[in-house]
């Protein structure tokens, strides 16, 4: 089954992308094509002009360099959030295991979770295990950073905590791929967005060309949608 | 008139313990082909689960492939196969063996830890284990699910690198309710080595109703060998099991 037709697009440095659209759109797949997790039939991906399809690319390499932030954590249940963060380093980095430990915890002193370093993922909430999700990609310091709906498994109450890291990272000139229904997090940060719907691109452009314009009857519907589900954009755009 | 005997099971067993070096000597090779067995069930069992959840096309039905086989068909029979296998292919087994003796309480213990038979019976045993242990390993691997791996690999790991370090170490710990079923099988399992001629616990309980003539007694002390044995790894795999849990799951 084919299931992305056509979809190309680049993405600069600094910059934030957010994808979004209708469920089985092809979002995740998407993500999952652009670190190879699901390696697309057709098509390339270039990092920094290397196409990392290339036979003489070692996959592993590109991967450490394009971080994967997942909707439901997959954080390692075996590892404390510490190791969960530092394993990269050690692992795939060849970090000594001082200097794996004392980056880890600077890491996750930057999403706020450094006091919960000893805990087991099982013993974190939700938003704290995204929090730890987004540290363990960022230890890698990755070119650019996918985000696979990473508050759409959350508790509402939880959203705040892991969209404001997420705020935090985009202004400091991270560069991301978001797939997420956050508008007001899309909204603040995106230099593009872009509508996925059944595998194309239906639209793209601006968050101001989608909350003030958009031309496609299926953006308008979609993001009318959202309104009833979380309020409406109108309050975002001042 | 009629005098009948009435058992006196003290007495009877008060005999057969005269008998206690042979099965004591008895109790022994069946631990060692147990502890033998069972580790090379386990090694070889993980190989075989993660070639069949992981090794491609080729591989995995080559495993499962293995594992119906052994599953599918009598430990008895795969014994003999293996014991009479060298000898209708006029291969040499020779006569050799590793044996090794000591003195408790005045009795002379011998125990054959390796000759023909004994290796034969090994062979059989851990390459049968290894079969029903890889089912049990490939449960658990399912059951960590495949995020796991993933997010390992979007770190860059290498898939290998992911089963080893992530995958595995959960897996493991995983397995150890079920595995137990396993563990507790095989010592009795051991028993069928009594039909190439191993000196195993029940073959000695079965030479000590030879010269006693006293059946049942014997029987169900070696029945009782077996539930205490078998009761205590199970209870140490389920400290094990407890001690190995991950907090808050």
């Amino acid at each position: 089954m084919q299931v992305l037709k056509g979809v190309s697009f680049e993405l600069g440095e600094g910059e934030v992308k957010v994808v979004f659209g209708p469920s089985g759109s092809g979002k995740s797949t998407l993500l999952r094509c652009i670190n190879m997790l699901s390696p697309p039939d057709k098509g390339e991906v270039y990092l920094r002009g290397q196409n990392i399809k290339a036979p003489e690319v070692n996959i592993n390499e590109m991967r450490a360099r394009i971080g994967m932030v997942f909707q439901h954590f997959n954080l390692f249940a075996h590892l404390k959030a510490i190791d969960n963060v530092s394993i990269g380093l050690r692992r795939v980095k060849g970090f000594p295991k001082e200097e794996a430990r004392e980056k880890a915890l600077e890491v996750l002193d930057s999403v706020k979770m450094d006091e919960w370093a000893d805990r087991y993922p099982a013993e974190l909430s939700g938003g704290q295990q995204q929090r730890v999700g987004i540290a363990r990609a960022l230890a890698m310091d990755p070119d650019v950073i996918l985000f696979d709906e990473p508050t759409s498994a959350l508790d509402p109450e939880l959203i705040g905590e892991v969209l404001q890291v997420m705020l935090d990272l985009a202004k400091s000139g991270t560069t991301m791929i978001v797939v997420t229904h956050e508008m007001g997090f899309a909204k603040a940060v995106a230099s593009e967005m872009i509508f996925l719907g059944e595998g194309v691109i239906i639209e793209r452009g601006t968050p101001e060309h989608f909350f003030i314009s958009p031309k496609s009857e299926r953006v308008q519907n979609f993001l009318q949608q959202l309104d009833v589900l979380y309020g409406s954009h109108e309050k975002l755009l001042k | 008139m009629i005098i009948q005997d009435r058992p006196n099971p003290i007495g009877e067993l008060l005999i057969v313990l005269e008998y206690w070096d042979h099965i004591f000597a008895g109790f022994l090779l069946t631990m060692w082909l147990y502890v033998w067995a069972l580790m090379m069930g386990f090694f070889l069992g993980l190989i075989l689960a993660n070639l069949r959840q992981y090794g491609g096309w080729f591989l995995s039905r080559i495993s499962t492939g293995y594992i119906e086989f052994i599953r599918g068909t009598p430990l008895l029979a795969q014994l003999f196969f293996i014991y009479f296998l060298p000898s209708s292919l006029n291969i040499p087994v020779g006569d050799w063996k590793i044996e090794t003796s000591f003195i408790i309480l005045n009795k002379d213990i011998t125990i054959i830890l390796l000759d023909y038979r004994t290796l034969a019976g090994l062979l059989a045993l851990g390459l049968n284990s290894a079969a029903y242990q890889a089912e049990y390993f490939r449960g658990a691997i399912i059951s960590v699910g495949t995020g796991q791996l993933m997010a390992a690999q979007s770190i860059g790991m290498s898939r290998i690198a992911g089963i080893r370090h992530i995958v595995l170490p959960q897996a493991l710990r995983r397995v150890i309710p079920a595995w137990s079923n396993e563990a507790a099988y095989l010592p009795k399992y051991t028993v069928v080595v009594y039909f190439i001629g191993v000196k195993d616990l029940f073959s000695q309980a079965h030479r000590t109703v030879a010269f006693t003539f006293i059946s049942l007694t014997t029987y169900v002390l070696i029945a009782i060998i077996f539930l205490v044995t078998i009761t205590l790894i199970s209870k140490g795999l389920d400290i094990l099991h407890k001690k190995t849990m991950i907090p808050g799951l």
